[in-house]
This record gives structure tokens, C-alpha cells and sequence, in this order.
């Protein structure tokens, strides 16, 4: 009766008196009572409202980001810090500690008043604490892609504007080709490096190539060939840092080098994508499988690069009669396939699902340090009631040492006459992670780590005899990435 | 001449009363959307995010140009659900975005404030009613029962609607507008909602609620009866989009009443809906699952077929009320950030002023969409 009196009420006749803090009679049913939340008073909201449930830890900035939105302009910053520890194995046992804080800016040509499709970007890293995995486990699939030499340093600076209706775009500036190209989705959630910018460019391309911290100058074209397709091309400089000084994040320490010398990089890939709906697609209801993205790409880099065995003379660079000076060949390049497939979900609308990704990459021998690398692994997503953003994933890595640099270890055997010393040939990497969602803007990771066969089996710098590998090692981390 | 008449007394009659035509059903609506074009952001100067309802202005008053497209935002400028306090104009001629409402967010007699809903309307008298379902923190921890407000045609606040019968005024509304009276539905989504925390229960408590307005010239409409037509429908707090419950609304043939019940993964239909005195409960079950994940909400193309948006994925649905078919879906927002993509980004749909299209929000990037 109540309820049914109150609902004739117009405005302002309810009153929280009548809602909270009287006793009901005993007579009266308490769920004919007005709703508590009819007393609930509006709050001022403030800098610190929500804290907890909003996308960012400080939200709207006092009032600056919003600001910047009126002439189109975003600002994005994050903190990403780490700690791992070499607790079994490796060249030296203990932790560092090392992060990134990384300011974007963006800006939305339409939205700032200009003309339709163009977005600007800017990133500015700052990268601190200490290096991990060249001291402590002596790896070739380093423990964190985060790692860097600590500086700040420009990142990317690049212009992008769609053309075509949305069907192509176009990219020029400085760009960081990490974050478009060889990508995988879900290799995305482990903090080993190689399951972000993998070993074959890392270690085969000039100063890592155009790749975080690094970038490079450049154009690249995107172009939508089907709802299915897409089509990557690209070509930037091909030394990011600049040759002057053999430690690339030296030689271009504050990324403002602009190198143009060392050749051209010259990239494609083509994407598909299975399962995917693309926009305007007319659904007629039939089941439909799971998800997935494959992607097929090669690279070719114009430049000189040296043999990993033998000298300009034709012999091995470990001889006592080498010149020193490695024969040199024409150009670089590789191939590379990369897969990411949800294989299971209980329901179409489910947060819970498991997916597997893979890639592969080749790369020739004579040249390349590395000549072939590997990784695979599955994800969980909300593996737990309530923990709808969380993720479990367990991944393994693997590199393959070139047959050159393998030859040239056995060589560094015999002109030493130690006939015991390592010969470098492969490595792998197995990594266990959760990534946990404590509020929308924090997120807290905790990893394991082991490798086998550190270095390819490099021999031990702590081994005075030069006949013992790195021993293989286990590696705890732990990772949290804050969203200001 | 005289049965002529009679005859297109009755067509205009129909089309005025369920906004429904006698076409023959023939191909499905989408079939014919050719193109979507992102007409505008749908930030304001104070930031607010996550736009919601969408209503076109059918007459012109004060600031509001007949065919303009009243949007509405649920979220402040930190992106806090519930917070939201603005509604904006986007003119389709001069395709300018002006701020035409922005509402104090401790508005007096709203229990819990502002934070605007999908539920807006304009009618033709240039009043605007918008639902709102407030937060103070984001979550339905927080939450009040809210209220509808009567702006002016200039986006003053006229009156404040509250009561035991309203909380959360949450989904579009469906509206019968005859100028001097109308009537208007519009969901509540709530009853008994309480933290998302955790596995937040589902609460069959949420409501449909007629409102017979009698709109005096020059003076704000006054509620002249209200009554609950369905009730039962499931609602539940959810962390990641505020609630969830029953949010499209929509008027057929035959007085029937089209609801969106979205945990329910299902259309229902309420009959007698001007009419009845009683709640229909949950209605009767037009069509459930198919290509529906958790529909929210709806419009009326010109043939009288549904068109129902997707809360879990980026579809919209076409289905045939007179056989309960679903007819065809469309993915108007497949941003794969998302998994299915486009989860959670579709909220409002209308049709725009000619009929050809349609407009819906994007809330992931804060645009609207024009279809057509």
C-alpha cells in the first residue's frame, strides 16, 4: 500500500525519513517498503571520486585531460616496474629492479577542428633502475621486454591519416615497428622479451631494428583488402642508432638521432583474419567458428652484413691468421609466420576463454646470430569466478644459434685447443605467468621463468677453464603497470 | 472519396500511434544499409564519456531544430559510471555538436543525482524526458533510485519525477505523443540492485512503468496516472556496465509493447500495453537466443520490424514482430579490443528523421553513427 501511495507522489513527496532508520511495523511486509536507495543522496564528485572503479588513477586530471579533449588531444601515461630475481642457475644469482614511465600524446585531427582521419602521435620513454638478464642469467630470450638502458628518451613521433574511406592508411615519422608488426595478441601477456619484438629481429637486424626503446624513420601503408585481409608494407631506416658506438641505445640515447644511414628496412605482412567480423557484415545466425589471426611476413634490409664465421680473407674470424675484418654480405632478411587462436570458450559472451598463439621465424645462418626462433603458448583469460580481467598463460620460447656462429664456436675450439669449449646452439625459455587486475588501472604480475641452455649454451664466464655452459636457470619476477 | 479517406485517416493514425506502416514485409531493413558514417564525437566541453540514449528532435523549439539528435552521456569525464550529467545536440545540417542540457549532478528531488540513462525522449510539445540512474562513485555500490527529468526546450530542468515506482529509469522509452497527452514506457532496472562485488545475484524486481502525461499549452506535462504494465524482469549489477537489465523499448500493432530482456537473452512482448491496468508480468517470449546476446536497445524501422542492439557484441538484430523471426544481424561496431568484438560498445539506436537509417553511439570511442 505504501508503494502503490508513494507511486501517485510527485516529485519530492518521498522522503528519506519515511525510507531509513524507522522501524517497519510488524504488520508491514519490509519488501513493500520503498527502496533504501531513494534516500541515497548525490555526492560532489572530485578528484578522488571512484578511485578504485575508474580506467585511470587520476581520472580526468583536475580537469586537464578533458581540456586537451576539447582541441583533440589525448594524454596517456604509464608506469611499468619490475622486479626479477635469478634465484637458481645463470652467471649471478640475486634481483634488479628496472620500469618505464611512458608519456602519449595524441592528437585527433578531426576532433582538434581540422579535417577528418589524421591522428599525431608522440611517446616520450623514460626507462630507469637496472638491466637483469646480461648480468644475471647470461639468456638470449632476455627475462622482461621492459629491460633498457636506463634514460629518457623520444620514442615515437609519427603522423597517420586514412585514406580511402577508412580502407587504407598511411603512416610517416618515427615509429617503434614493434608495436604493428609480428605482433600476437596473446604472446602480448608474458613479460619475456622475445614474446614481444622476437629474437630474429632482436638480434638480426641492425641495432635490434626500429623496435623498443628504438625507433626509426619511416612510411608505413595499411591497406583493408577484404573484410578478412589486411596488408602491412613498410620501409624505414635501417640503423636506428646510428653507427658511431657499438651500444645502439648509446649511440641514439635520447632517440632524437633521426638516422637515415645503414640502409633501408623494407617489411610486409599480410593478416587474416578468421572468424572475424568486419564492419557492415550481414550475419544470417549460422554458428560461426572461434576466432583467430594469422599473419605471413618476410623483411629485407639493404646494407652489409658480416658473416658470423669467416673473415674477409675466407678464413674462420677464430683463427690466429684471421684479418678480423668478417666477409660481408649483401642485405639481410627474413621470414616469419605468426598465429593467435581462441581454441575455447564456454559461451559466446564469456570472458572466460583459452587461446594458443605461435610464431616462427627463419633467418639465414651465415649472416644471423640467430637463424631460427620459436615461441608458443596458451592463455586463460578469467580463469577464476569474478576475475573476469585476469589471465593465466604459460608460453616456451626458442631460439636456434646460425650455423656460422655454431661453426665459429667449434673453430674457437680447436685454434684454442680446448676441444671442451661450449659450441652455442640453441636456447629455450619456459614461462609461467598471472597477470592480475587489482583495480582497472593497476595491475599486478607475477612470473616464472626457466631457461635452458642460457646463451645457446654459451660458455660460463664465471668457468675459468672455458669448458662449462651457463648453467640453466630459474627466474622469479614479479610486475606491476599502473595507468595514471 | 469518403472511404478514401477513411483509409489514409487510418494509415497516418497507425504510423502516429506505433510509428508501424502496412508495407508488405519484404527484404530486412539492414539488408539495405549501404554505409556507416561516424558523424561526431559526443564529448562535451565538461569531458562527460559513454554516450547513451539517443532521441531525434520532432519539432523545433527553443535550441532544438527539428532532426536534430539528442544525445545523452552516462559517464563523467573520469570515465565514472552513473556521473554523467550532459545531453548534446548533434545538427545533422550544419553537423555541429552544441551542448544543450547540462544538469547539476545533486539535482534536487533525484534521489542519488545525475547520471543520465538510455531512457529520452523529446515530445512534440519541445519538452525533453530523460531517465537518470545515478552513481556517487561509479558502481552500483553507490547507486540511487534516480528519477526522470522534464527539461525545457532550452535544456532547463522543468520537474523532477521520482517515486516508489521509479528506480533507475534505465532503458529508451517508448512513447505514444499526441501533442496535448502522451504516453510514455520506460523501464526501471533498479529494485534490489545491489554491489557488483563479487557474484552479484540476478533480481527479478525490475519494471515497466506507464505514465499518461497531460502536457497543458506553454506548461510542463503532469503525470495524470502511472501504473506498471510488466514486472518480473531479471537485473543485476555488473562491474564492468554499470547494471544490467531491460532496456529497449518499443510499440508495435495491435497495442503490443516490445521489451528488450537482456538477461533473459530475449524480446517479450506485453499486450494491452495502453491499455492494461495490470502488470503482464514478463510477457509472453516473441523470440529468444539466435543471434540476440543480450539485447539492449531497440527501434522500429518503417516496415514495423525490430532492430535490437547487441550488449555482448557489436551486432544489431532485425527481427519480424509478426512471426517473432529473426531476420538478419549486422556488425555495426567490431572493435576487437573487445572479445566477442564489440562487447559493451552498443547502447542507443533510433531512427533518423527520413526513415533510410539509422543513428546508434559507439560508447568505446564516444561517437555516433549514422547507418544508412
Amino acid at each position: 500500500m505504501l508503494a502503490a501511495g508513494a507511486a501517485m507522489a510527485s516529485a519530492g513527496s518521498v522522503q528519506a525519513e519515511t525510507v531509513l532508520g524507522a522501524t517497519p511495523p510488524a504488520e508491514l511486509n519490509p519488501a513493500e517498503l520503498p527502496e533504501a536507495d531513494l534516500a541515497v543522496q548525490a555526492k560532489p564528485a572530485d578528484q578522488w571520486t571512484g578511485l578504485l572503479n575508474r580506467s585511470s588513477l587520476l581520472g580526468d586530471m583536475g580537469g586537464l585531460r578533458s581540456s586537451l579533449g576539447q582541441h583533440g588531444i589525448t594524454l596517456g601515461l604509464s608506469e611499468t616496474s619490475e622486479y626479477l630475481s635469478n634465484v637458481s642457475g645463470g652467471l649471478k644469482h640475486g634481483g634488479e629492479y628496472h620500469g618505464v614511465t611512458t608519456l602519449t600524446l595524441g592528437l585527433d585531427t578531426q576532433r582538434a577542428g581540422l579535417w577528418e582521419g589524421g591522428t599525431a602521435n608522440v611517446s616520450v620513454l623514460d626507462i630507469h633502475g637496472d638491466s637483469f638478464s646480461a648480468d644475471h642469467v647470461g639468456s638470449l630470450q632476455t627475462a622482461s621486454g621492459t629491460e633498457a638502458e636506463a634514460t629518457t628518451r623520444l620514442w615515437e613521433a609519427w603522423f597517420q591519416q586514412k585514406l580511402f574511406d577508412g580502407k587504407a592508411d598511411v603512416k610517416i615519422g618515427q615509429q617503434s615497428i614493434d608495436q604493428e608488426f609480428m605482433v600476437s595478441q596473446y604472446a602480448g601477456t608474458f613479460m619475456g622479451t622475445m614474446f614481444g619484438w622476437p629474437a630474429i629481429p632482436s638480434y638480426d637486424m641492425t641495432a635490434g631494428g626500429p623496435a623498443y626503446p628504438l625507433s626509426g624513420l619511416g612510411v608505413r601503408l595499411r591497406g583493408r583488402l577484404s573484410d578478412q585481409l589486411t596488408m602491412l608494407g613498410g620501409v624505414f631506416a635501417g640503423d636506428p642508432a646510428g653507427t658511431s658506438n657499438s651500444d645502439a641505445q648509446q649511440a641514439n640515447k635520447h632517440g632524437t638521432a633521426f638516422n637515415l644511414h645503414g640502409g633501408s628496412l623494407w617489411i610486409s605482412e599480410l593478416q587474416y583474419g578468421l572468424n572475424q567480423p568486419g564492419d557492415g557484415q550481414l550475419d544470417d545466425g549460422k554458428p560461426k567458428g572461434l576466432p583467430g589471426t594469422y599473419k605471413l611476413g618476410a623483411w629485407y634490409q639493404t646494407a652489409r652484413f658480416g658473416d658470423q664465421r669467416y673473415d674477409d680473407t675466407g678464413l674462420s674470424l677464430a683463427d690466429a691468421n684471421s684479418s678480423g675484418n668478417a666477409a660481408q654480405h649483401r642485405g639481410n632478411y627474413s621470414i616469419y609466420a605468426v598465429a593467435d587462436q581462441m581454441v575455447w570458450r564456454p559461451a559466446e559472451d564469456s570472458s572466460r576463454t583459452l587461446n594458443a598463439f605461435t610464431r616462427l621465424m627463419w633467418a639465414p645462418g651465415d649472416r644471423n646470430q640467430i637463424s631460427f626462433s620459436a615461441n608458443a603458448g596458451v592463455t586463460l583469460t578469467a580463469p577464476f569466478d569474478g576475475r573476469d580481467s585476469d589471465v593465466a598463460g604459460l608460453a616456451v620460447g626458442y631460439v636456434k644459434v646460425g650455423n656460422h656462429l655454431r661453426e665459429y664456436d667449434q673453430d674457437t675450439a680447436t685454434a684454442n685447443g680446448n676441444p671442451l669449449y661450449p659450441v652455442r646452439r640453441d636456447e629455450t625459455f619456459v614461462e609461467a605467468t598471472y597477470q592480475y587486475q587489482i583495480t582497472p588501472w593497476w595491475q599486478l604480475q607475477g612470473d616464472v621463468q626457466y631457461t635452458l641452455k642460457p646463451g645457446g649454451g654459451a660458455v660460463s664466464s664465471n668457468d675459468s677453464t672455458q669448458t662449462q655452459r651457463i648453467p640453466n636457470a630459474w627466474v622469479l619476477g614479479v610486475k606491476t603497470v599502473i595507468t595514471f | 472519396m469518403k472511404s478514401l479517406f477513411r483509409f489514409s485517416t487510418c494509415l497516418i493514425g497507425m504510423s502516429l500511434l506505433a510509428n508501424f506502416s502496412l508495407a508488405e514485409d519484404t527484404l530486412p531493413f539492414l539488408q539495405g544499409i549501404k554505409k556507416h558514417t561516424t558523424l561526431t564525437t559526443t564529448v562535451p566541453d565538461n569531458g562527460d564519456q559513454n554516450p547513451y540514449a539517443l532521441a531525434v528532435a520532432p519539432v523545433s523549439a527553443g535550441s532544438v531544430k527539428a532532426g536534430d539528435l539528442l544525445i545523452d552521456n552516462f559517464n563523467n569525464a573520469a570515465n565514472l559510471q552513473g556521473l554523467g550529467s550532459t545531453i548534446v545536440n548533434y545538427h545533422p545540417d550544419t553537423k555541429q555538436l552544441t551542448l544543450f542540457a547540462q544538469l547539476p549532478r545533486d539535482l534536487h528531488n533525484c534521489p542519488g543525482g545525475v547520471g543520465l540513462s538510455t531512457a529520452m525522449t523529446m515530445l512534440k510539445s519541445g519538452w525533453v524526458i530523460v531517465g537518470s540512474t545515478p552513481s556517487n562513485d561509479g558502481t552500483t555500490d553507490t547507486k540511487g533510485a534516480g528519477c526522470l527529468v522534464v527539461l525545457d526546450p532550452n535544456g532547463k530542468v522543468a520537474d523532477v519525477w521520482s517515486g516508489a515506482d521509479i528506480n533507475d529509469p534505465w532503458g529508451n522509452m517508448a512513447v505514444i505523443d499526441r501533442g496535448d497527452k502522451a504516453t510514455l514506457f520506460v523501464s526501471n532496472a533498479g529494485f534490489g540492485v545491489g554491489s557488483a562485488k563479487g557474484n552479484p545475484p540476478v533480481m527479478n524486481q525490475s519494471t515497466v512503468l506507464r505514465l499518461e502525461l497531460d502536457i497543458p499549452a506553454g506548461k510542463p506535462p503532469l503525470i495524470t496516472s502511472r501504473a506498471v504494465v510488466a514486472s518480473g524482469f531479471g537485473e543485476q549489477a555488473d562491474k564492468g556496465v554499470f547494471l544490467i537489465g531491460p532496456t529497449g523499448l518499443a510499440l508495435g500493432k495491435d497495442d503490443k509493447l516490445y521489451v528488450s530482456d537482456a538477461l533473459g537473452n530475449r524480446i517479450s512482448e506485453i499486450w494491452d500495453a495502453t491499455t492494461r491496468t495490470t502488470s503482464a508480468g514478463i510477457g509472453r517470449t516473441l523470440t529468444h537466443d539466435g543471434m540476440l546476446l543480450r539485447p539492449l536497445a531497440m527501434t522500429t524501422t518503417p516496415q514495423g520490424h525490430l532492430l535490437v542492439t547487441n550488449g555482448s557484441n557489436g551486432k544489431v538484430v532485425e527481427i519480424d514482430p509478426e512471426t517473432g523471426k529473426q531476420l538478419v544481424a549486422r556488425w555495426i561496431n567490431t572493435n576487437k579490443a573487445m572479445t566477442p568484438p564489440g562487447n559493451g560498445n552498443l547502447f542507443g539506436i533510433t531512427m533518423n528523421a527520413a526513415g533510410d537509417g539509422f543513428y546508434y553511439v559507439s560508447d568505446d570511442v564516444n561517437t555516433v553513427v549514422l547507418a544508412k
